[in-house]
């Protein structure tokens, strides 16, 4: 942990102050800047003041060079042209604010930082300031604090650009992966049927001619080759919800639920599950993904019921700026320690024997409520039901209200 | 006196062709399978052109979409296009279940669009319904009318 923390110490230790750089060259700032003038843009009337703030830096050791621009359109050609390190900014000018080039710097979409130099400037102005977006600010006659306001706001900006190529990194490694498993499941698709068909023609063809072994050997090649066409449909299944992209529209549960629980329909006639539910919101959603959501939800209250026959209830409720939805059943319930679990790919809790299927179901509720930029969770006790909860932003349209309340499904 | 229905099928999977014809084999109707494997060998034999000079004129044409040379949806296009192939019914008959190919080979004049089922029973009763359906049921035009 030492080493760690030195280097993390080291990151954000100004140049000056650094021992294993103040050995090597002490003037040398920044690692941004080792080997290269500080760039900077002063944005001030006063070429007095200007060279004041450029003589700070210098008699820290930066070698800078600057040009100065006066006003908003010099500032922006100036941003356009050249590439600054840093942009040191008077507040108060004739005929603009110096806070004003943190706006157009935004509107050029280039990230350097903004150092406000300014006469007494009040502290609410100041806060104000980097409320905006300025990096840091700096009084007219405390300029000896410049060099370091510089070197923080390098060192933040190399911080910022780090983190957002992580980002991207690790964004892009997100999509290599679901490329992979898409191709990956569908290729594997045509000559899994190959397998799958011909070992099923061989035990229809040959049963019985073979000897005992031979039966058993053909039934254990067509198992093993059915389980795994169902496993790559199901990723492919899964792989397909981030592929495809949200197509959001203005989405009445209500209806998603119903057109959840058609899909149902048999599962639950043949289990006499009664399925009730409170008046549900209008969401932004996709509204297929949200049905797939519902039916994977109600479907596994009705496979993991009880002894009793299921009675499930969902409900909606308004919590800040989400939707609360929750789905209670009566079933099997999950051991605390297993809560996570379930929503993890293929993970099971179960045999095949005792309940089928293949662990994808809760997977994808995940991975669409997340796309959603919801959460889903699950609250249970083993034997004492389940509760799945699951949370979709609030968007301020009025729910179909001709509904009845604790409609009946049975 | 009828004469038995002819079959073309496109594809470029053998297993696919030996189990389509196996299947036909074993059921109730009498039919004549030819099988071509790329889309290329299917306009020559549809036009009864080269070494298909000879080739019977189908009554049905079965085809995949992935085909090398030439793919199934050009073969499609160019048979549906061309006023004397296209009242010759074609069932596509694919492993792909992208919406998109659903979607794109009805657009081209498809008459059938058949997913490939990925297990023996629904392959055998998928293969029977679609023979006794189009060279059954189906009233086609005379060979001499097309």
């Amino acid at each position: 942990m030492q080493a760690r923390n030195e280097a993390d110490d080291a990151d954000y230790a100004a140049p000056g102050t650094n021992p294993r750089q103040a050995a090597t060259d002490p003037s040398k700032g920044d690692a941004d800047t080792v080997g290269r003038k500080l760039r900077v843009l002063v944005v001030e009337d006063e070429p007095a003041d200007a060279e004041l703030m450029l003589c700070a830096l210098r008699r820290a050791g930066s070698e800078a060079s600057a040009d100065v621009a006066q006003t908003a359109e010099e500032f922006t050609q100036l941003v356009r042209k050249n590439s600054y390190d840093v942009i040191l900014a008077d507040y108060k000018l004739p005929n603009w604010n110096g806070m004003e080039s943190v706006e157009v710097l935004r509107r050029e979409g280039l990230d350097v930082p903004v150092i406000v130099v300014s006469g007494a400037l009040g502290e609410p102005t100041a806060v104000e300031c980097i409320k905006q977006g300025a990096a840091d600010y700096v009084l007219k006659d405390r300029l000896a604090r410049l060099p370091e306001s510089v070197r923080r706001a390098l060192r933040e900006k190399k911080l910022r650009e780090e983190h957002k190529q992580a980002q991207e990194e690790l964004a892009r490694s997100n999509r290599d992966l679901e490329q992979f498993a898409y191709v990956a499941s569908h290729d594997l698709q045509e000559p899994l049927r190959m397998v799958a068909t011909y070992t099923q023609l061989l035990a229809e063809r040959y049963k019985g001619k073979l000897d005992g072994d031979a039966d058993k050997y053909i039934h254990y090649a067509v198992d093993g080759a059915l389980r795994m066409q169902k496993l790559v449909q199901d990723l492919l299944a899964f792989s397909r919800v981030g592929r495809q992209g949200l197509t959001l529209s203005s989405t009445d549960c209500n209806t998603v639920l119903q057109a959840g629980l058609k899909n149902l329909e048999a599962a639950i006639q043949e289990s006499g599950a009664v399925v009730q539910h409170d008046q549900l919101p209008v969401v932004m959603a996709d509204s297929s993904q949200l049905v797939q959501v519902f039916q994977n939800l109600i479907g596994n209250a009705i496979k993991f019921r009880g002894s009793e026959p299921p009675v499930i209830h969902v409900n909606a409720a308004a919590k800040g700026k989400e939707w609360v939805f929750a789905v209670a059943d009566n079933g099997i319930g999950i051991a605390p320690e297993h809560a996570e679990d379930v929503f993890v790919i293929f993970r099971r809790l179960h045999t095949h024997a005792e309940y089928p299927g293949s662990g994808i179901g809760l997977s994808i509720c995940k991975k669409i409520i997340e796309q959603h930029r919801g959460r889903i969770w699950v609250e249970s006790e083993l034997g004492r039901g389940s509760t799945f909860k699951f949370t979709l932003p609030i968007k301020a349209i009025p729910g179909g209200k001709d509904r009845e309340n604790d409609e009946n499904y049975t | 006196m009828k004469t038995t229905p002819e079959i073309l099928m496109v594809d470029d999977n053998p297993a696919d062709i030996d189990l389509t014809r196996e299947i036909l084999a074993q059921s109730n109707g009498h039919y004549h399978v030819s099988a071509v494997k790329d889309g290329a060998e299917a306009i020559s034999f549809l036009r009864q052109q080269g070494k298909y000079a000879e080739a019977p004129v189908p009554d049905l044409v079965v085809l995949d979409l992935n085909l090398p040379r030439k793919s199934g949806r050009e073969v499609l296009a160019e048979v549906k296009s061309d006023p004397k192939l296209a009242k010759t019914p074609v069932v596509v008959f694919t492993t792909s279940q992208a919406s998109t190919d659903v979607v794109r080979s009805y657009a081209l004049g498809a008459n059938c669009y058949l997913r490939k089922p990925g297990n023996l029973p629904d392959f055998v009763a998928l293969v029977q319904s679609m023979a006794s359906f189009w060279l059954g049921f189906a009233s086609l035009p005379q060979k001499e009318q097309r």
